[in-house]
């Protein structure tokens, strides 16, 4: 089985590398520069890519839940955002694994989400509408890439990823952005009113198109559970956003067949 | 050397245009709004609002300074049935693009409207929005009425110019904790190195696994070489030994940044939201009544013309001094004179003719007026003609000789005449 792969046969470590047998390339050097070119190219423009991807998937999913400070609520911002953003990194975290087993497909994806949708929200949101940067901030899920990944790594199955990791990657978002989101969750009494920061400067920076009956966030009702909707919305979002991983890693794995390949070639 | 050098090209092509696509693509302007005044349906635009009394005072100011805007309006009886009432969720808004001021406060009846409303059809309301400037600029500034499931109503606007520099501009929130703090940059510093912190995190993570290059293509040809079983292997002890402590330490930065929060930030509510009551204006009594018998629009002489009984039932003559149809005020210019206050302002300041004289107290009279003015066609009104429920709706203003106003909402279909 090993005629053009040889040395690369078991258990060496991913640097010795070896002659091919068959190769475009001259000498053992020149392998190793070309492949190290092959990272050097392919993850950053994977990263950038498929960030750029999801900040379309997530504007087009999470829109303004993410855009502004006075829409991330308790009960629909930490329940829309995990079950979007599942999406691309359980396709990617099948796909790293099961091509190279590298658990990094999630953390890869959502550092290039963050890099696009901060350029996206400084430039369009902050320089071009003018907006207070601080109001149109993205929320950070980087730490969620990472525990998804880590738990492929140590698992190594994506029935444990997606029971742990992904129920994981679901609920931490609530604490995770917590830091940036209590400031403006600060009580001020404004005309008789008791309204946070956040829904304040909601009123006072004119968004014309948005007005404010178009925010959806948590409203009481009878059903609702007194101080527990963090909590509870944050174990319906594991379940949802683990049921959405395993679906996602299924198409995943119909995605990333080599007979696509095989078919274009 | 050659085939390097062109995959080295080919990386940055590729690179270049991801950053293309990331940057381009995302383009979300949360301020698309300009002059809609023209771009909605004729009949909406008089059947859904009669804004009246329109002003905004001063016309310039300097960054920090305010302006006021004020004005009445009266929904519609002849709100259309297909489109969301007013009664039902409406927000008193503003018209201007993006955030070139800050509401410090706006009311309505007296009540403050900091959130949504509802309206009642045929009632007068009196509103009131304090702007404070924010961007330099020349702003066309609309009061608007955004109604739920329905849009924006777009009320008559004033050209206002804002001088100075936005780096000039100050403004404090103060909170129940008894904190005076800056929106402009309010805790951007933490959102800025707690994200930061992350990126740094999210790298090392990558970083391990990329530690000794290069990685992909011959991890690629083991997991090949090994099969899906065996391939696992290639995940190592100090992988699994790194996974652990990335796990631990995600979860230690994740409790610690909460808990620094509530140290930091003890006293915290919830967004709030729902919705606020107001009240009409006590309607004065009815002395004036009209009953539209026919509504012409002639094409060729921009000329629309109705056709009306009106009674008369109080103690005083009165006169049609103004009608007034989507935004744009046909004024009697035999009883005011009233002139355009800026290039947009749709006053024709003498686009009302009324040929009869006034009605006496008690007298009931068939009278015709004409509006006509140019501003019919520029403003798009005349597409009325074209619309499936050709229904017009006006407010039209009569006075007495004392000078007291008689409002009347009139409206019928409106008939359009070619010669
Ligand atoms: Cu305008």
């Amino acid at each position: 089985m090993n005629t053009t792969t040889g040395a690369y046969g078991t258990g060496a470590a991913p640097d010795t590398a070896g002659p091919p047998t068959k190769s475009a390339v001259r000498n053992v050097q020149e392998q190793m520069a070309a492949w190290k070119n092959i990272d050097y190219t392919l993850i950053p423009i994977f990263s950038i890519l498929i960030g750029g991807v999801t900040v379309f998937l997530i504007a087009l999913t999470v829109g303004d839940w993410d855009y502004w400070q006075d829409w991330r609520d308790r009960r629909y911002w930490p329940l829309v955002t995990p079950f979007s953003l599942i999406i691309p990194a359980a396709i990617f975290n099948y796909f790293f694994w099961k091509r190279f087993r590298l658990p990094i497909g999630a953390t890869a994806m959502i550092l290039g989400y963050m890099f696009g949708v901060w350029v996206s929200r400084y430039m369009n949101f902050h320089v071009f509408a003018n907006f207070p940067m601080n109001f149109v901030a993205p929320s950070t899920f980087i730490g969620m890439g990472i525990l998804l990944d880590c738990t492929l790594a140590l698992s190594r199955s994506f029935f444990v990823t997606g029971l742990v990791g992904a129920f994981l990657f679901a609920i931490v978002l609530y604490p995770l952005n917590w830091i940036t989101m209590a400031p403006f969750h600060v009580p001020v009494e404004y005309n008789g009113y008791l309204v946070t920061v956040a829904d304040l400067m909601g009123y006072q920076y004119i968004r014309t198109a948005i007005p404010e009956y178009v925010r959806i966030i948590e409203e009481s009702t009878l059903r609702t559970f007194g101080e527990a909707v963090t909590p509870l919305t944050a174990f319906f979002a594991g379940f949802v956003t683990l049921l959405n991983y395993y679906l996602w890693v299924w198409i995943g794995s119909l995605l990333t067949q080599n007979r696509w390949l095989t078919r274009l070639i | 050397m050659k085939t390097i050098r062109h995959i080295r090209l080919d990386r940055w092509g590729a690179l270049a245009l991801a950053l293309l696509i990331t940057l381009a693509g995302p383009l979300y302007s949360p301020a698309a709004e300009a002059h809609g005044e023209r771009a909605q349906q004729a009949s909406l635009r008089m059947r859904t609002m009669h804004w009246f009394d329109t002003d905004i005072q001063p016309r310039k100011i300097a960054v920090n300074e305010t302006i006021r805007v004020s004005g009445r309006f009266m929904p519609s009886k002849s709100w259309p049935e297909h489109i969301r009432s007013v009664e039902e969720t409406a927000f008193l808004n503003i018209g201007v693009p993006g955030p070139a001021f800050v509401r410090v406060d706006s009311r309505v009846n007296g009540v403050a409207m900091i959130r949504s409303t509802r309206f009642h059809l045929g009632e007068t309301y009196e509103y009131e929005v304090v702007l404070k400037g924010r961007a330099p600029g020349r702003y066309h500034v609309h009061p608007v009425i955004s109604v739920e499931g329905a849009g924006p109503i777009i009320g008559p606007a004033f050209w206002v110019e804002v001088t100075g520099d936005q780096k000039d501009f100050q403004h404090t929130i103060t909170t129940m904790t008894g904190e005076t703090i800056n929106p402009e940059t309010y805790a951007l510093s933490t959102i800025l190195w707690w994200n930061a912190l992350w990126f740094v995190i999210g790298i090392a993570w990558m970083a391990w696994w990329f530690r000794k290059l290069p990685v992909i293509m011959p991890r690629y040809i083991k997991v090949q070489d090994l099969g899906d079983d065996q391939a696992n292997q290639l995940i190592t002890i100090p992988d699994m030994i790194v996974s652990v402590l990335f796990v631990g330490f995600v979860m230690l930065v994740i409790a610690g940044g909460f808990f620094w929060a509530n140290y930091k930030y003890p006293i915290t509510a919830v967004l709030q939201t729902g919705k606020v009551e107001v009240e009409p204006l006590p309607m004065p009594p009815q002395k004036v009544e009209v009953e539209v018998n026919k509504a012409t629009y002639r094409i060729p002489g921009r000329s629309f013309q109705v056709e009306m009984t009106v009674t008369n039932r109080g103690e005083r003559p009165v006169q049609v001094g103004e009608f007034s149809a989507a935004n744009i005020r046909f004024i009697n210019a035999k009883m005011f004179d009233i002139k355009p206050q800026d290039e947009h302002d749709l006053v024709a300041s003498s686009g009302l003719r009324v040929e009869s004289a006034p009605i006496k107290p008690g007298e009931t009279r068939t009278i015709t007026i004409y509006a006509d003015d140019a501003l019919w066609e520029t403003y798009r009104l005349v597409s009325l003609i074209n619309e499936p429920d050709g229904r017009f709706a006006a407010l039209l203003m009569f006075y007495d000789d004392q000078g007291t106003r008689y409002l009347n909402e009139i409206q019928g279909p409106m008939i359009p005449s070619f010669g």
